[in-house]
């Protein structure tokens, strides 16, 4: 299977060169990365270098940051012809929102940092607009006690909801060091953990790469191929 | 040693594991952070139910015991090991078998090449600093900039060589990148 790590931040976002994360994941079996620096932080540092790393299909992406709906959308727009993976950066619930309903976006990352998580409307748009639900398991292995507890149960109470609405799912860890990856198996063991069929599991680490080959068809109108 | 019914004896498997981490770590820090976490995500109940012992640890690669019926949730509770005793690390299972003989001659190398260490220079527009280690292409970097670990909670940059190579500012100037 073609597994993807679908969110990960170089330097400056976080403290591993991009071919350095490159090397890693290659090590643990990823068939390619998608680095998704954030927009306000500006390009990854080494990203030409991890072309040089062989066996790997390393894929610049970006992660934007917005404070409300009208910025999102504005910066979707423009970096949607840039970017060959476009995601966001949730949490807040009117910008889980507001991404669920851009069709611009690709994936609502980290939507369950905040105790909100999706919801019924964003979930009803995420599955008209094809935006993927990012599944960030960080809190899982960074978190302990109480606050993993609430994040588990928001976790649980959406993954009812990408069921219901056969919403398409990507799992991450919101990799910001080499320490901080882990391998496809390690992520499906984690997200079994919260009730996650493995099926559905592996289907969303190879997800990412279905998703850049349609990103990466070039578009003239709707519905015509430019080969 | 305690007699037990052959057809009671209870079935294991071994995980075969490298610790990756920033410094060195014990065998004992290690046990207690595994168990701090075994506990925490199975509570007191389910802890039990995985039987989890360590059996070797050597600094790097690892071997570790537990039910055959409980893998899956063992190999999800190693990977929430963010940090041993202070230090980021990670834990990778390389494979899991049903003796140790075959979890050993499977999955763990026998000859380790002991990382070599140095304390060059790298000098890269925004990211400068001392070479803290290099283990084949990986180099970690004591950055000069502290703020720039700031956030992932690591104490050095990650980078490889390809990163030195063809820069201008090479470390020293020569063209296999250290």
């Amino acid at each position: 299977m073609n597994f993807y790590e679908c969110n990960l931040h170089a330097i400056p976002d976080g403290s591993d060169s991009a071919s350095r994360l490159a090397l890693a994941a290659k090590r643990l079996g990823y068939s390619g990365i998608i680095i998704t620096n954030h927009t306000t932080t500006g390009r990854a540092f080494g990203f030409d270098a991890a072309r040089l790393v062989g066996g790997i299909e390393v894929v610049m992406g970006s992660e934007i940051v917005a404070t409300n709906q009208r910025a999102l959308h504005a910066k979707a727009a423009s970096l949607r012809e840039r970017s060959d993976f476009l995601a966001v950066h949730g949490g807040d619930e009117k910008i889980n929102r507001a991404a669920c309903e851009d069709p611009n976006v690709d994936l609502l990352a980290h939507a369950h940092d905040g105790r909100s998580g999706i919801g019924v409307a964003a979930a009803k748009a995420a599955r008209d607009n094809q935006v993927a639900i990012g599944l960030d398991l960080g809190p899982m292995i960074w978190h302990r006690g109480a606050s993993r507890v609430r994040w588990m149960e928001t976790v649980r109470r959406d993954l009812d909801l990408i069921r219901k609405f056969d919403l398409n799912l990507m799992i991450s860890t919101g990799v910001k060091s080499h320490l901080d990856l882990r391998s496809p198996r390690d992520l499906v063991a984690l997200a079994s953990l919260l009730g996650l069929e493995r099926e559905r599991a592996v289907e969303a680490l190879a997800l990412p790469k279905s998703i850049l080959d349609l990103n990466r068809r070039r578009w003239t109108s709707v519905g015509v191929e430019l080969l | 040693m305690r007699s037990w019914l052959p057809v009671l004896r209870d079935r294991r498997r071994y995980i075969a594991f490298e610790l990756e981490a920033e410094d060195r770590v014990g065998r004992g820090d290690l046990v207690g952070e595994i168990r701090a976490a075994q506990t925490a995500l199975f509570g007191d109940r389910g802890a039990a139910e995985n039987r989890l012992r360590m059996i070797s640890f050597d600094g790097r690669f690892g071997l570790i015991r537990c039910s055959h019926l409980r893998t899956e949730e063992c190999r999800a509770l190693l990977a929430t090991v963010s940090s041993v005793a202070g230090t980021r690390a990670a834990i990778r299972v390389k494979g899991i078998s049903g003796t140790i003989k075959a979890a050993t001659e499977k999955y763990i190398p026998q000859s380790i090449l002991q990382p070599n260490e140095n304390k060059r220079r790298v000098d890269l527009g925004p990211v400068s600093g001392s070479v803290a280690r290099v283990i084949g292409r990986e180099i970690d970097l004591c950055p000069d900039d502290r703020k720039m670990t700031k956030g992932s909670g690591t104490r050095y940059v990650g980078l490889t060589s390809f990163d030195l190579c063809g820069e201008d500012i090479d470390a020293d100037g020569t063209s296999d990148g250290l």
